[in-house]
Formats: C-alpha cells, structure tokens, sequence
C-alpha cells in the first residue's frame, strides 16, 4: 500500500524513534516514514491526529480546514495560538505542528475540501476526514476506493467521539507468540524446556465504504439482535451526523438552549426509522455534546493515530471497522458494522 | 466569551465552575505527565502544579510533546510549564524541578490540592506518593502504560485499593552464584557487566560482587580447593581488596583488567571443577591473541550501527576504548564521588555492551547487539505517544469524575494493545476495587512479617535494604516492642551509628520480635513481625510479606513467573528516567458485562480482593506494574 519503498533510517532518525522502534520494529518505522497523510479538519481531533503522527514519524502531513479558529477550539485545539482566532485553523497550526518534529513534511491547505478535485487525493496514503458532512464523508471514501487510498473519518462531539475505516483489503503480519519445546543449552539441565517463541503470521481484513453502514436496515433480524448491544454512543453519534447535515454546523453554545431542542426531535425521528426506544438516548447526554472535550480528543485520537500508524506499518489486525468512546464508564468499544 | 466561556461550554456551567476553583498536582512531566498537562489547561484548569526532578532527553522526544530539540539538558517540568502555558496563558502552573520524595513536599503539601494525578516512571515514587495521599486524604489518580498497553485507577483512602493493596511481583533477580560463576543467558552477562561497572566506577555494593564465587554450594564439596585455601576471604570473595582498588592500582588499564576478568578469573572459575561437570567449560581469552570472530551472522539492521552483533575484536576494541574513557572521568571526581549508569551515557553503555559480549563469548552464549543490550541493560519498556495520550486523557476524565464526587463511576480502566473479545479495547472494570484490609500501607493497622536471618543481617542492611529498598520508607524510626527501646532513629542526632554494623541477634531482634516502624515523611506506621530463616543458595537475602497466607509455597513458582515475564524494573533509581510505567492489565480482571459466569467471578474478587488471580492461561497478561526505564533491579 505504502508507495515508495522503504529506505534505511540515519542515526539520527534511530535515536529519535528509539522507543518505538523497541515497541513496533525498524520495518514498521521505515514504512512510517514512507507514509503520505492528509487530515481534514483541524480541531480538537484533527490536531491530536496530527500530534501523534507528526511524532511518530510519518513522510508527510498536510493539515487541511478551510475554516478559522473559533473561540471554542481554543478548548481542545493546542496547534493554533489563542492569539489565531479568527484566522485559517490549518495555517494557524502550522508553527507547533512543525515544531512537533523537523523531520516530518508539515503542509497546509486553506481550501474547502469540497472543492477538492479526484486528482487532488492521489497524492496520498491515507486520508482522515474529521468535522465533514456524511454528503462529503461518503464523497471522500468513494474517492479513496478507487485511488486504493486508506480512509478514517471521526469526530470528536463534546464529552463522545468515534471515527470510521474504511481500509478496503487490508493486509497486515502480526505477531504470535506459540509455545515450542527446547533443547536444554547445557548438558546439566536435561529436561526438555517449553519456551514461549514469537513467530509472525499474515493476515487480512476486508472492509465496507461508509454508505454500507448508513444503509444498515436496523429492523432486519440480524441487526436488530445487533441493536440492543449498541453503545448509546452510536446513536448520539448519528443524530449529531445528521444534526450537521441539517444545519450545516455543529451544536454550539451561544445556542445551547434552541440546539438541544433540535437535537431532541431528531433523535426521536432517526430513533423511530431504526425501531429504537428514545430512551437509548435520554436528554441529558445533549448537554454534554458541544464543542470537543481536550481529554476526549486525546482518546479519540490517540486510537485513531494508532490505527493509522497500524495500517502504513502493515503491522497488527486494525480495527474493522468502527471504534466509539463512551465517556461514562470509559469504555471505548470497536462495532464491526455494514459487513 | 474568551476560553473561560468556551471551557463552560463544553463541561456545563456546574462542572466548569468546579473545575476552574480546583487546585491539582500532577507528579511527573514525563510522556503521560505533558499530555495530562495540556488536557488541564485546554479543559479550564486554573490552577495547576507539576513536579519532575528529570532533564529532557532526545529519546523523549517522539512522545513527550511539550519539548523539542532545543530543550534536551533541560528541567522537564519547567519547560513542561512553559510549552503549556501557551496553550492559555491565562492559568497559573507552578512548577518544581525537584523530587516528590522530599521533606518539602509532606502530607501538609499534598492537603492543598482537590486531587492529585501521578504520571511516574518508578515504583518508589509511586509508593511514595501513595502513601501521602492516604495521609492527607487527597483521591490519587494512578496511571501507566507499556507499550500498547495502559491503566489508570482511582485510589481513594477506605473506598478502593491503594497502590500498595496488590503484591506486585517482586523484581527479577538472580542469584549471585549465577552471575559470577556459572551464566547461561545474555542477561546473565549484562548484569555482571552492571556490577562491573559498579564496582569500578559506581557506588561499590557487596552484593555486586563480579569475582568467582567460591561460597557457591554447587562447588563447595571439593571447590578449586587450593585457591580457595589461598585467595578467599571468609565471605567467599576472592581476596583482592576490592575490584575498584585493585583496578585503581592498575591505573585502569584496559589490558590488565581484561586479563584479571576475562582470562585469571575464568581460570580460577575453571579450578572449581564440580561447577563444571554438568556445564560446557568456559574459554579463558588471552588479551594479545583475540579471535576472528565475526558477529554470530544475525545483523539485523542493515546501516544502522546499534543494530549490528559486534565482532569479539570489536567487542575488546570498544571494551579498551570505553574503559578508558571512564576512568578518565572517574579521576576527575572529588575524593569518593563515584558515577551512576546511566543508559543514554555513551561509554557506560559501550562498556556494558562490550563486557557483556565478552563474557557470552567466554561461556558460549549468544552475543547481542548494543541495541538488544540496552533494552536488557535499561530494562526499558518502550512508551508511544498514542498510548500515552489515551491515557491521559483517562486521567483527566477521571479528575473530573472525581471533582463532580462521581467516585463510583472511577473504575480502574485498561488500554489494551488488542481488543477482547468483547471487541472492547479500552476496558473499564465493572467495580470498584475495595481496599484489601490486609493491605501493609492503607489497613487500619497494618502490619508485615520480614523473613531473615538475624544472625547475619546488619541493622544498616535491615534500613537500607528492607524498610527503605523494600518497604519503601524514606526516614524510619525503629522502636523494639514491647519495651520501646530504640534501635533506629531517622534524627542523626540521636542514632547510635555503631549500632549500624551489628546484627539484627545483637540488638535482641530476634525470631518473633516485633519492632514498631514510623516514618515521619510518609506518616506511616507499620509493625514489622522478624522471622528467622537462613536463606538457601537461591533465596533472596529476605523477604517480606504482607498476608500471612503468602507464607504458604506455592506463590514462589508464581511469582517467578511474572517477574521473568516482565522483566521488570526495580526502583532502586528514582532519578532514571524517561518513562512512563505501567502497570498493567489483567486480563480476568476485567469486566464482560453480560455474561453471568463472569460476573459471579468479578463479584467473587471483589470479596477477596487481593490475591493474585493468575492462572495458567497462556494469554494471561501481567497482573503487576511495570516500569520503563528503571534500571533493572538485581537485588541479589
Ligand atoms: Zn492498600
């Protein structure tokens, strides 16, 4: 998947990553650095992505958001300074995600990505879409399977958060650790010792496009058993989706009051369509749903970076296919859904 | 507006009114200490301490995000301060380049703060602060991670575990005959080129010996009798005054240390035939006729020069090189200073690499390279700034649970580096976990049994090795019960240093004596039961225990088990690094919701709440903290 072929890493490069080299090997860093990432979205989410890439040491990494930075990302997004409300949030971000690390290509695109032609994509490995209408999510990923592009998008919704993948065919090694039985080394110790020996082993993952999930019938017998164990995460999710499509924009304080109203009657009409008991949803989650939660996006995208740095490394079984946080108890929880 | 209004936004006016009159501690400006900075301050947090005694190192860079290049040799928590204030320059953060574990910073210092969050590298630390978090009563949130793997808990005096309520495996060691005489593995080799190091340029500790072992039982019958009858002194140690002596009357020179190590000693080792019956015979080396011996063809990194397996040649080139390089800066030390190990110190690691190799090749184990050694040498776990980030970003949400009074909804989370097969991935426990009433640090009295030999162990080694190295006090005071005699006093002033040399016998602490421990720092009181026992070949110098049902055999085998699968470090250095523990993830201890089988199990711990719960499941994961970056620990 990864393009270029892998080169050796410098000294320099060996002393800088020398953590995670122990943790994930020299191939899964070479590979990394060989790795072309867009994020789309520069908030909260979008610059954690960015951190824990940057860090790790991918090739490049181009921060696209036509938008400018608002007061309330001044609560998660740490890229932009205080000082940047009001300008563009990725040429903002540029100074401390460069800073992040001087051996990382740090770009910046101010366009919208709905202007964004076919072509435009093709320059990338992976692409994470975070704050897009499900009209351009679904536009993003179809671009991206044809280009053979690994896809992500995410959002991070006040206290919850979730992302998506979409890696199509996904082949990955992983290693196992199997039980084998040894030669004694020494003539005193005759017994034959078992020892516990690493041995690597391909795998693969096949996964669905974006639409594949919205088009879940909910009622049909194999996704309503599915149903009663979702998360409530998932459902707030999906109105808060669907709140964007509506109105264009995300809840937002200056209009608490008018937002959860709106919140409300589209929960019970998008609960209704997936034979869903409102109370999967009960109002007082809407209060904790507006702008990004800093810690929440560290979660989210501390998983989602993880999940990235996985697939151009090609080492461990990803994710497949959707991962949700749920800020009450903590748990955050993978769905296999559309398969 | 401004980003007072934007933080009540997102927490709600009630939360947010909480947040910004609070006052937190973060102890530790590491991987997960700068992460949990930055979800403060972008949360509204106004008031904010932060204390690490580190300086910044390159190898933190890819993961502790507040410090750049610029900033290596620089104090973790200052520059930690000033990266996050940029963030919003409208809170206050203090910040102390300094250890936790001061006088300073006691149970008065820690009652100021609404909660404290530790984000350390170290056990002792851990411990430590702990232990002042039960005295002051200030709800602890604990956190670490290994690898892919994290956990972060809530502990909160009488409500939940403390950090202490769990055994946690002791640390791997080996015994000394072992490592003197008769290695079978690299680690072997890598641990008696620590205690080289240690004996000729670091603190000199007569655990540490590198001489042959002529005490050792397995030789003892007929052991290389004429030497011993020669060299060796009543302890077993080949008379040589000391390692660093002899070597200091050398001028360090690289040949003759060579040879008395790598040639007289292993002949003398040879002397003692019975080690060798039932072994394959080490190969003294002689300095002017090394081998060809080309790396064991197991290079694995191409270019990259810490990759690649050093020739024997090239292992006594950069041994000579290393060796005088050290000795040069050990000169240049005042009158009895000495130098620390130090992983990331370019000739402390060459020499430990190159000795290591050098004495594998003499036992014919298989040689590594530099890289595979530090890892060994450093005992380090590796930390990503993924991980780290989940983490702290758990803490925090945790740190609002708690200033919200949420306690019950603080279950111990675990990052796991798979999913279950719940697909879950970050994985809460169903409970709390109460606190084990036999706990040595949060029961109401507690109390340990120690297991020694009072005839041998000196009142020194009972304070440094077991109350301070073991029990983790800073400054103890000793009181002898009934009588209340003194036997030790943290005041200088009133402590009879001769006292220090005797035997435990001599001051009347013998079998069944009970000693009443206080320290002062911690404001921790402890009954310390003494057994009697002659330790065996194998056995640690002593042991302590806090469950009178531990006593019981079988959780030797255990505990062995997890510490060689960890590999974990101990905390005998508080001052090394980098890291970011862990602790770790139990696998049966988390939760399935939805499967009763399960739930009675989960109901069943949490009646009995310590033990261990490892079972011999392949797929168990460690039930025990681990550390990064802690030297490895060799007790013995
Ligand atoms: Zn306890």
């Amino acid at each position: 998947m990864v393009k270029d072929a892998p080169i050796e890493l410098t000294e320099d490069e060996a002393q800088l990553y020398d953590r995670q080299i122990r943790l994930w090997g020299l191939e899964s860093q070479k590979r990394l650095r060989c790795a072309r990432i867009l994020v789309v979205g520069i908030q909260g989410l979008g610059a954690e992505v960015c951190k824990n890439i940057i860090l790790g040491g991918v090739k490049a990494v181009t921060m696209l958001d036509h938008e400018n930075v608002t007061e309330e990302d001044l609560c998660s997004q740490f890229l932009a300074p205080t000082t940047a409300v009001g300008k563009n949030r990725s040429a903002a971000s540029l100074e401390r995600a460069q800073a992040l690390n001087p051996l990382v290509d740090v770009k910046v695109d101010t366009e919208n990505i709905s202007d964004k032609t076919d072509e435009f994509f093709t320059q990338f490995d992976v692409v994470v879409a975070t704050n897009c209408p499900v009209k351009e999510l679904l536009r993003l990923n179809a671009i991206c399977r044809n280009a053979d592009i690994k896809f992500f998008c995410g959002d991070v919704f006040g206290f919850y958060g979730y992302f998506f993948a979409d890696l199509q065919i996904h082949e990955y090694s992983e290693e196992v650790t199997v039980a084998k039985a040894v030669k004694p080394q020494t003539n005193n110790n005759k017994k034959q010792k078992i020892e516990e020996e690493k041995v690597t082993r391909k795998g693969s993952s096949i996964f669905v496009p974006l639409h594949d999930v919205l088009d879940i019938d909910w009622t049909s017998d194999e996704y309503k058993q599915k149903l009663s164990k979702m998360d409530s995460t998932f459902f707030l999710v999906r109105i808060l989706q669907c709140f964007r499509s509506e109105v264009n924009r995300n809840p937002k304080a200056a209009s608490i009051e008018s937002d959860i109203e709106l919140l409300k009657s589209i929960r019970d009409k998008e609960l209704a369509k997936m034979n869903v008991n409102t109370d999967k949803v009960p109002d007082s989650l809407f209060q904790m749903v507006f702008a990004q939660l800093s810690p929440v996006c560290a979660i989210v995208g501390g998983v989602l970076a993880q999940e990235i740095i996985k697939t151009v490394s090609q080492k461990d079984a990803p994710h497949n296919n959707m991962f949700f946080f749920n800020p009450n108890n903590h748990l955050g929880q993978i769905f296999c859904l559309g398969n | 507006m401004g980003e007072m209004a934007t933080a009540a936004g997102v927490l709600g006016a009630d939360l947010h009114n909480k947040v910004n009159n609070s006052k937190i501690l973060v102890v530790g400006a590491g991987g997960i200490g700068c992460e949990i900075l930055k979800n403060l301050v972008l949360s509204g947090f106004k008031d904010i301490y932060i204390i690490d005694l580190d300086t910044i190192d390159v190898s933190n860079l890819n993961r502790q995000f507040l410090f750049h290049k610029q900033h290596v040799g620089k104090s973790k928590a200052m520059v930690a301060k000033e990266s996050a204030l940029k963030f919003n320059p409208n809170v206050s953060i203090t910040a102390y380049h300094d250890s936790i574990i001061s006088t300073e910073y006691g149970v008065n210092f820690f009652k100021q703060f609404n909660v404290v969050l530790n984000a350390l590298d170290n056990r002792v630390a851990r411990n430590h602060v702990n232990r002042l978090c039960l005295a002051s009563g200030i709800p602890l949130v604990e956190s670490g991670t290994a690898g892919y793997e994290g956990q972060v808990e809530l502990i909160v005096k009488g409500k939940t575990k403390c950090y202490e309520c769990s055994p946690k495996a002791p640390q791997k060691s080996f015994p000394g005959c072992t490592i003197r005489n008769t290695p079978s593995e690299p680690i072997h080799c890598i641990v008696w080129s620590k205690y080289l190091f240690n004996q000729l340029f670091g603190e000199e500790d007569g655990d540490e010996e590198v001489s042959p072992d002529t005490a050792d039982p397995e030789a003892a019958a007929n052991a290389g009798e004429s030497a011993m009858a020669t060299d060796a002194n009543e302890k077993g140690n080949v008379e040589r005054t000391s390692t660093r002596s002899w070597a200091q009357s050398n001028d360090y020179d690289p040949e003759k240390v060579f040879t008395k190590l790598f040639h007289d000693d292993i002949k003398y080792l040879l002397s003692m035939a019975d080690l060798w019956k039932e072994r394959r015979k080490p190969s003294p080396l002689i300095w002017s006729s090394i081998p060809e011996i080309a790396n064991n063809g197991q290079s694995t990194g191409q270019g990259l020069k810490d990759q690649k397996v050093w020739s024997l040649k090239e292992c006594v080139e950069i041994f000579s090189e290393s060796c005088r390089n050290l000795s040069a800066q050990f000169k240049k030390l005042p009158e009895g200073d000495h130098m620390v190990w130090d992983k990331d110190d370019v000739d402390s690691m060459n020499f430990v690499a190159s000795c290591a190799n050098i004495r594998a090749h003499i036992f014919n184990i298989q040689r590594k390279s530099r890289f595979e050694i530090k890892s060994m040498a450093g005992n380090i776990i590796p930390a990503i700034a993924t991980t780290n980030a989940i983490v702290a970003g758990l803490v925090v949400m945790f740190a609002l649970k708690v200033l919200q009074e949420e306690l019950e909804k603080c279950q111990c989370v675990y990052v796991r580096s798979k999913p279950n097969h719940k697909l879950q991935q970050i994985v809460p426990e169903k409970y709390l976990s109460p606190p084990n009433p036999k706990c040595a640090v949060c029961s109401p009295k507690p109390e340990v049994t120690v297991r020694l030999d009072v005839n041998k162990q000196t009142v020194k080694d009972f304070v440094e090795d077991v109350l301070k190295k073991s029990l983790n006090m800073v400054a103890p005071d000793v009181m002898l019960m009934p009588s209340g005699s003194i036997i030790i006093s943290s005041d200088e002033e009133e402590m009879d240093i001769s006292r220090l040399a005797l035997t435990l016998a001599d001051c009347n602490i013998i079998d069944g004596s009970m000693l009443e421990v206080d320290d002062f720092l911690q404001n921790y009181n402890l009954t310390v039961k003494i057994k009697h026992r002659e330790p065996g070949r194998d056995d640690p110098l002593f042991d302590v225990i806090a469950d009178p049902d531990l006593l019981k055999p079988t959780e030797e085998a255990e505990s062995d088990k997890n510490g060689s699968k960890n590999g974990e470090g101990d905390a005998k250095g508080y001052e090394d690094d980098d890291d970011d523990l862990i602790m770790t993830v139990d696998d049966e201890q988390l939760v399935i919701p939805g499967s009763s089988s399960t739930k009675r199990k989960v109901e069943e711990e949490a009646s009995v709440p310590v033990k261990k719960r490892r079972t011999g499941n392949s797929n168990e994961m460690l039930a025990t903290p681990v550390e990064d970056d802690d030297d490895i620990a060799i007790i013995e």
